[in-house]
């Protein structure tokens, strides 16, 4: 129980260093951009002295980067996450109501994913037939490298607009305002496409690590003296092997979160998508500095917070990962 | 494949049929012989840009892969050679960086600083070392242990010697086979990026060719389904490289040899 106390607090200490260096580094390369914030806000290509000023002094910017890196700093510490200058709101406010939309398509997207190349991995492997095993895996290398923007515009080309059976974009109908159970419905119909171009594109991942874990735990010593006593083949492998098996792809759950929300992103401007993507795109083409860096605080909070969650999880179930 | 590829690359000029910069009245017609692949909104041949799309992509994954593995290698020597402090902080650097969101930091820099094909291949290069550092580190430990080593430490002048001629020859494999699956990631990179609108707008690119196709996907699918055919194969070119690099020299293999030099 120690090695584990000790072991959440070395994995606290990493992810807290990590978001310190996610937030440095952006602060530092926003603020090196070229124009900065306040000529971007009068939305002149050559503004006058005298604006720049007055935009500076009624935003802060004036001060010296040190003071603005600590004020940052600060109000992050406090919850606070900036204000966006384009919107004259605050950033949270703005964030708030789009994390819903993109964590709904990461996770989902991430549990089938793992739950389809998992099962495709066993089912692949109880074949024991090299055609099933070589199709399997050349599926895997296409899917692996199908850039996802691509692979979505061809599902909406052949569900949406050949065979009409999905809408193309957005997560709501605007036509009509349902409620209750039709709302639901509509919010699932319009799920359907971008989902399944996120759990494709993720599938090979874990296809490919559980795979290899299955072979490897094969090889292994204990279940050639198993099956030499006379374990069955069907009780060997359910009891053994596929236990064993399954840390592997669960290790990796958390960094493909991290992959899937990356996915999440691009997708989102495909699918009109109302979620955190596709405001950060808006925000990066109007150098809304604070809301651009708001995000990417959350979501690389996000990101950490679930690798910290796996980390710990996996430390319960492999006693070994405890010890180093 | 890859051979394809790179003759793709480099005889574009004497393969492609039209320049792939040419417009013509020809707008949006289908693929047929005249244009194989079909044109695009401004009457441009497809299959033209397809093939001038090779160089962008190739040069993308070969450079940006380089400097992530050059940048790799070196931090991976280092913090493993000279271990203590030195291998603490790099390694806690090494941990930190893989968890941050790449793309999105490759994404911010390319948005701020403007998106010229050198900049994003070295923001790649830059933002995704830290794999091929582990890597490295790993090897540099186990052939720290080994007599070769041991015995050039004692002959060779300095450990700059030492480092240059023995570890880095013998060490760099496993992290060359980690560079061709990367060179697929990073071409998936620039396609996403160009395909955001934020690649570079001189070149010709290939998820910047499905950006421009996606207004007309739906009655002039050609414009999109070519380039994305090309990106999936380069990728998966690579991807076989990088295994079958892997698969040569499985870890089994590698600690048979070292057993035979050892003794």
């Amino acid at each position: 129980m120690q090695n584990m106390i000790k072991y959440i607090f070395r994995r606290i200490v990493a992810v807290v260093i990590m978001i310190f260096l996610v937030m440095t580094v952006n602060f530092f390369l926003i603020h090196a951009a070229p124009g900065g914030p306040a000529t971007v806000m009068t939305g002149l290509e050559f503004p006058s002295k005298e604006i720049i000023e007055a935009l500076n002094k009624q935003y802060g910017l004036d001060k010296p980067i040190a003071v603005q890196y600590l004020e940052y700093m600060g109000n992050l510490l406090r919850g606070n996450l900036g204000y966006s200058y384009i919107y004259s709101e605050s950033s949270w406010n703005l964030i708030e109501g789009r994390i819903f939309p993109t964590l709904i398509l990461t996770i989902t997207s991430s549990v089938l994913a793992f739950v389809i190349g998992v099962y495709m991995a066993i089912f692949v492997s109880r074949l024991r037939n090299k055609y099933g095993e070589l199709s399997a895996s050349l599926l895997s290398y296409i899917l692996y490298a199908v850039p996802s923007f691509w692979l979505a515009l061809i599902m909406i080309i052949i569900f949406s607009s050949d065979l009409k059976l999905f809408p193309t974009s957005g997560m709501l109908s605007l036509r009509y305002s349902y409620s209750g159970i039709e709302g639901v419905i509509d919010f699932i119909h319009h799920l359907v496409l971008p989902v399944s171009t996120l759990t494709l594109i993720q599938i090979p991942v874990f296809y490919r690590i559980t795979r290899t874990s299955i072979v490897q735990n094969q090889g292994e010593d204990y279940i050639t003296t198993l099956t030499a006593i006379g374990v069955p083949k069907e009780k060997l492998f359910r009891k053994y092997v596929m236990k064993n098996s399954i840390v592997p792809p669960l290790t990796i759950f958390g960094i493909m979160l991290g992959f899937s929300i990356t996915g999440t992103v691009i997708l989102e401007r495909v699918f009109a998508w109302p979620g955190m993507g596709r405001l950060m795109l808006d925000a990066i083409s109007r150098r809304d500095y604070q809301l651009l860096l708001g995000i990417y605080f959350l979501m690389a909070l996000f990101i950490s917070v679930a690798m910290f969650v796996t980390d710990i999880l996996i430390a319960f179930l492999d006693p070994r990962v405890r010890l180093t | 494949m890859l051979l394809m590829l790179i003759i793709m690359a480099v005889f574009a000029p004497y393969i492609s049929p039209y320049n792939p910069y040419a417009t013509s009245n020809n707008v949006l017609s289908p693929p047929s012989l005249t244009n194989l692949f079909g044109t695009d909104s401004l009457g441009r041949d497809i299959f033209s840009r397809v093939i001038y799309g090779t160089r962008t992509s190739l040069l993308v994954g070969v450079i940006a892969a380089g400097i992530s593995a050059i940048i790799g290698i070196l931090v991976g020597t280092f913090s493993g050679y000279y271990g203590g402090i030195i291998d603490e902080g790099l390694s806690k650097v090494i941990d930190a960086f893989l968890m941050v969101p790449v793309f999105f930091l490759i994404l911010i820099i390319v948005a701020i600083f403007g998106s010229n094909l050198f900049y994003i291949m070295l923001v790649i290069g830059l933002t995704t070392w830290p794999p091929n550092a582990r890597i490295m580190r790993g090897q540099v430990l186990s052939l720290k242990e080994r007599s070769f080593v041991k015995i050039a430490k004692s002959t060779e002048g300095s450990d700059m010697q030492v480092i240059f001629l023995h570890i880095i020859p013998n060490g760099v494999y496993p992290v060359i086979a980690n560079s061709a699956l990367q060179m697929g990631g990073a071409i998936l990179t620039e396609a996403a990026l160009s395909f955001l609108g934020l690649g570079d707008p001189n070149v010709i690119s290939w998820g910047a060719m499905i950006n421009d196709g996606t207004m007309y996907m739906t009655y002039a699918w050609w414009t999109v389904v070519f380039p994305g055919i090309f990106i999936t194969l380069a990728v998966i070119t690579f991807s076989f490289i990088g295994d079958g690099l892997q698969y040569v020299m499985n870890p089994k293999l590698s600690k048979g040899v070292a057993e035979i030099e050892s003794s």
